[in-house]
């Protein structure tokens, strides 16, 4: 076993180089993870916006004064002089996004039931306005209603009703069917996961292929009386060792971190499926120490392919945010397919057979990428190994 | 016979690197493969240690052939590689511990073996060392130590003293002769012919992958017509007295230039003496006066019509 051991010395060796980089990567992931939670919050509890409009009142009646109190919560009012000239340049310069006109007799049309129509004149394509459609439909498809079915309502007793009714602003509550929210902080260290864990093995390994396929010493192991196979499985198997271990230490240090969901089924999963992808990555740093023969280039490569197959596989940013033509690229890469198999698995609720056969299909396409990656590169060195 | 070689052919593409080159090596001998830059020394050990392929030719050693899975075979050679193959990140005791462990399993067995060997290349205060700290010099030792330390039958050394100080490189000679003395094989490969000529008990000079000639030291020289060489460095030699000493008994060539008087004289004789007589006779001044028996360059100068350094 001494090109085991030889492997593990080198490691050793060069130790405390990787470990700044564990350490680094958890730092940045830990941080970046929060951050994100942080921003899923704030964007589930929304408030709108308030949009800026110009009301052009021509009267003053207790129906209207109503309504723009109500409008009030979703927008602030602009005073535009009632000039044709200087309300298109409001719209164009954006000072307002819309123009709301309540004309002369508006309020005696309306109790009348009456069909009557407010004048608006907006910016197109505004999504701002949408809020304030929904407000002015809101108010006067409620008033309406009363208007319809309360004969001889007064104006005042309209506003009344309208104000208690609307007061109540109903509380939402989104549970999408399966789906739970608490791993997604887990669910996001582990795809930012990826890209450490990449980086570190290709490290790793290359720093072992490089002394292992240095011309002058192969030649010189060559003359010993172990055999190349040997010499190979050997090899191979101190790489497995390293992607373990540092595989163990950046997902214990990850859980120490998150540990409150430690008996989750999901981190359960989820750990696995990073064990997966590191056998996966271990098959690509094998490959990339095969083809490329120096430290520089082997830094150079592991940056393109590292940042490359992370960013366009949604590790940074969310798959939904890519766009379908980049990411029928990326489903190329494992990545991707590691990406997707830990974003379903922070979905899921139940742990059954039919649940879990997705994440499952995931990880064997991970596991196929690793197995090519091996083949082809031991492909190579079979081309290679004999010297002409 | 340790090592019979037979009709050994190697091409690198357009470049005949081996020409039909055949020795045997006798179990005991120091043997001396000489040639100058790119003869094929280098190719000629590859090929025996089966680490390179060969277009012909048949290779055996301790009387089976040699091949890539030879391992009984391997077990028993040390290599000490032209190229220095150590690990940048092994302590050269560490380094010396993974070679010997390549051959040998047992764990105290091997401290002695590597301890012995520290003790033979004279790497005592430099054992924690990485390789990048130690000079040139000190790296070819380790280079050797790690070679030799598992006691092989059979040890190749393929230019081991390059760029190494004349003191550690008399250190490393004397060294291998003590390693040919406790029962060791030596296949010895160099450039420089006085080292051949110290240690080497029989010798092959090969130039551009060809055997030029094979033998001892002496019989290699006795191949030539060339005898004993004698230089008198003098400013005032007349081409008449130059003449005179022509006609001397056995000499067979008088060169005068750059002020020095060159006498080259026949196998078998010595005439010193006569030229010392003619000189004090004639009364010339002269400044040194020095005679040299043939060397090996001589040898290849004779042969191939070229010298063997640059
Ligand atoms: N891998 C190779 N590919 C092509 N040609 C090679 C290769 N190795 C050696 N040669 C050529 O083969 C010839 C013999 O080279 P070799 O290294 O055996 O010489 P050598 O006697 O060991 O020289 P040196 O004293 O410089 O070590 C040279 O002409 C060299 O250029
Ligand atoms: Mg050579």
């Amino acid at each position: 076993m001494q090109v085991f051991k030889l492997c593990i010395k080198v490691i050793n060796k060069n130790k405390y180089l990787l470990l700044v980089y564990v350490v680094i990567f958890l730092v940045i992931s830990f941080t970046l993870s929060l951050t994100a939670v942080r921003e899923m919050e704030t964007s589930t509890s929304f408030k709108p916006a308030k949009t800026e409009i110009a009301l052009i009142n021509e009267e003053n009646t207790p129906l209207i004064n109503g309504f723009r109190a109500e409008l009030a919560k979703v927008a602030t009012f602009v005073d535009i002089p009632d000039e044709t000239e200087a309300l298109q340049d409001a719209l164009y310069f954006r000072q307002v996004s819309c123009i709301i006109r309540i004309p002369q007799g508006f309020t005696e049309k309306f109790m009348n039931g009456e069909n009557v129509q407010l004048g608006k004149i907006s910016i197109p394509n505004s999504i701002r306005n949408v809020y304030i459609d929904l407000c002015i439909d809101k108010y006067f498809n409620t008033a309406r209603l009363y208007v319809q079915n309360m004969n001889g309502i007064t104006q005042q007793e309209l506003v009344q009703y309208l104000k208690k009714d609307l007061y109540d602003t109903t509380s939402v509550e989104m549970i999408a069917k399966g789906e739970k929210t608490s791993v997604t902080n887990l669910n996001y260290f582990f795809n930012l996961f990826a890209y450490p864990m990449l980086s570190i093995i290709i490290l790793g390994m290359s720093t072992l292929m490089l002394i292992f396929n240095d011309k002058d010493l192969k030649m010189r192991n060559s003359c010993s009386p172990i055999s190349s196979t040997n010499i190979s499985m050997q090899f191979v198997l101190g790489n497995l060792t390293f992607t373990f271990v540092s595989w163990l230490i950046m997902v214990l240090s990850c859980l120490l971190l998150n540990f409150k969901s430690i008996f989750d089924f999901n981190t359960v999963f989820l750990v696995i499926s990073s064990f997966v992808f590191a056998f996966c990555c271990s098959g690509i740093s094998f490959l990339i120490g095969n083809l490329v023969k120096s430290k520089d280039a082997i830094t150079a490569v592991n940056n393109v392919v590292t940042l490359g197959m992370c960013f366009i596989s949604g590790v940074f940013v969310p798959q939904e945010a890519i766009g379908s033509s980049v990411l029928k690229i990326a489903s190329f890469m494992p990545t991707y397919w590691y990406v997707k198999a830990n974003n379903t698995i922070a979905k899921l609720t139940r742990f059954t057979l039919d649940t879990v056969k997705p994440v499952l299909y995931d990880f064997l396409i991970i596991i196929a990428f690793g197995l090519a990656f091996f083949s082809v590169s031991l492909a190579i060195r079979k081309k290679y190994r004999s010297y002409t | 016979m340790v090592v019979k070689v037979k009709d050994l052919v190697k091409r690198y593409r357009d470049i005949l690197a081996l020409d039909h080159l055949s020795f045997s090596i006798n179990e005991g001998e120091v043997f001396g493969l000489l040639g100058p830059n790119g003869s094929g020394k280098t190719t000629a050990i590859n090929c025996i240690l089966s680490l390179l392929k060969y277009d012909r030719g048949e290779i055996w050693i301790f009387g089976q052939p040699m091949r890539p899975d030879a391992y009984d075979i391997k077990r028993n050679i040390g290599i000490v590689m032209q190229n220095i193959a150590v690990y940048n990140e092994l302590t050269a005791y560490q380094n010396i511990d993974y070679f010997c462990g390549l051959y040998v399993k047992d764990k105290n067995q091997r401290k002695k073996l590597v301890n012995e060997a520290i003790e033979f290349v004279g790497l005592g205060e430099f054992t924690k060392f990485y390789p990048r700290k130690l000079s040139g010099g000190l790296l070819r030792r380790l280079n050797i130590a790690c070679g030799i330390a598992h006691k092989p039958k059979l040890i190749i050394l393929d230019e081991p003293t390059v760029a190494v100080d004349p003191q550690s490189r008399n250190k490393i000679l004397e060294g291998i002769l003590e390693l040919n003395k406790q029962g060791a094989t030596i296949i010895y490969t160099s450039h420089y012919m006085d080292e051949v000529e110290q240690i080497c008990s029989r010798i092959l000079i090969i130039d551009k992958g060809r055997e030029i000639a094979t033998g001892t030291k002496d019989e290699l020289k006795a191949m030539i017509s060339l005898g004993e060489k004698i230089t008198v460095e003098s400013y005032s030699i007349t081409e008449k007295q130059i003449s005179a000493i022509k006609k001397l008994p056995g000499i067979t060539s008088v060169d005068y230039k750059n002020n020095a008087l060159i006498i080259k004289s026949g196998k078998g004789t010595n005439n010193l003496e006569t030229v010392l007589d003619f000189i004090r006779k004639e009364n010339i001044h002269f400044g040194r006066i020095y005679s040299e028996m043939p060397t090996l360059n001589d040898v290849f100068l004779e042969i191939t019509g070229k010298e063997l350094r640059d």
